[in-house]
């Protein structure tokens, strides 16, 4: 059989019955996506798979990103990409000045054929300054972050007990961890989960 | 919440030990984490296949303290090899030192599960390169288990 990254490839090089077959075995969500075995890469060093950066420009299926090391990437979404925005989103969310992080197949032509792209995702660590209304004022190593509840998507996880959407035993002083999406070019974050060890 | 004693000797010595694994950003980087910096070894980068290990030297232990949570880790350097392997799934990735964390202490207790499958407290957090081979990034938290790589 063969495997997801296979059909990615396919799926890049214009095998338009292997998108229809990777989208058959089911989304190329990330859980599933990552059973398969990745190409051995030197522990340590970059891995050519994996892009980080901000969208400068977006044509067709194709984001272009500039590398936080000022390095260029271009990603390729095909139909079965996963995107995440919060939640998972459709390639339409994807706005220039995104920050984001992607996992797929770098392509010999250098293009990463996406198997999952994360849009502004963050995971901060830091204690609870205070709380305002919906807000969440979190010190991040000496730095404020405005972690902003949001209905219907954020949940809180406190240590093995099922996510909720009941944040209300949340405290000031309490040390937490924060997987969001960050509003490009602010000190704010949209809550996705909220990890809590008590 | 009680906290026990350490165990003697390092848990990791005697073989592959079971904690929790999250991911964090360094070196050039966009957002919350642009302020971060290249880690406790000076060579952190997001992209690369890096962890940061509890007990990469005295100031570092002091500041993680997994023996408050009943952990015993052996004091590992810069560039030294750990494979951590995912309890839901089974992928697995091979990663070096890159950075001293997690804070264990911080999240003394925690337990994370995937159906029945758990393990406790905060041992090691991966790159988003690393993390992303083993689990979505928007999992943000797994139970894992970690082995001299």
């Amino acid at each position: 059989m063969r495997s997801r990254r296979d059909l990615l490839k396919s799926a890049v090089l214009g095998g338009g019955a292997s998108v229809v077959a990777a989208t058959a075995l089911g989304s190329l969500g990330p859980e599933a996506a990552f059973a398969t075995t990745a190409p051995d890469i030197e522990p340590g060093a970059p891995d050519p798979n994996f892009a980080e950066g901000r969208i400068r420009s977006i044509k067709e299926n194709t984001l272009l990103v500039l590398g936080s090391n000022m390095v260029f990437h271009t990603i390729r979404v095909v139909d079965g990409t996963s995107l995440w925005k919060l939640g998972p989103v459709g390639f339409d969310q994807a706005q220039p000045g995104d920050g984001l992080y992607a996992r797929g197949v770098l392509m010999p032509d250098g293009v990463l054929a996406a198997e999952s792209v994360w849009l502004n995702i963050v995971n901060i660590k830091g204690h609870i300054k205070n709380i305002t209304g919906r807000t969440l004022h979190l010190d991040h190593s000496g730095h404020e972050v405005l972690c902003h509840v949001v209905p219907g998507k954020s949940v809180a996880v406190h240590s093995e007990s099922p996510p909720t959407t009941d944040l209300s035993m949340l405290k000031v002083s309490q040390h937490v961890q924060i997987l969001g999406a960050w509003r490009p070019d602010t000190n704010e974050v949209d809550i996705a989960t909220v990890f809590s060890p008590h | 919440m009680a906290r026990s004693k350490s165990t003697d000797p390092p848990a990791d010595l005697l073989g592959p030990v079971q904690g929790e694994v999250s991911w964090f950003c360094c070196g050039t980087a966009w957002g919350p984490c642009s302020t971060v910096g290249k880690g406790a070894c000076g060579t952190c980068n997001s992209g690369n296949l890096q962890h940061a290990w509890p007990n990469t030297s005295d100031a570092c232990w002091a500041i993680t303290r997994p023996d408050s949570c009943g952990v015993s880790l052996t004091r590992r350097t810069c560039g030294f090899r750990h494979r951590t392997t995912a309890l839901c799934g089974g992928a697995s990735v091979v990663t070096t030192i890159a950075d001293c964390g997690p804070q264990t202490d911080l999240f003394c207790g925690e337990r994370s599960c995937c159906g029945a499958t758990c393990a406790n407290n905060r041992l090691i957090d991966l790159t988003p390169a690393a993390y992303s081979q083993i689990a979505s990034l928007s999992s943000g938290l797994r139970p894992v288990e970690i082995a001299a790589g």
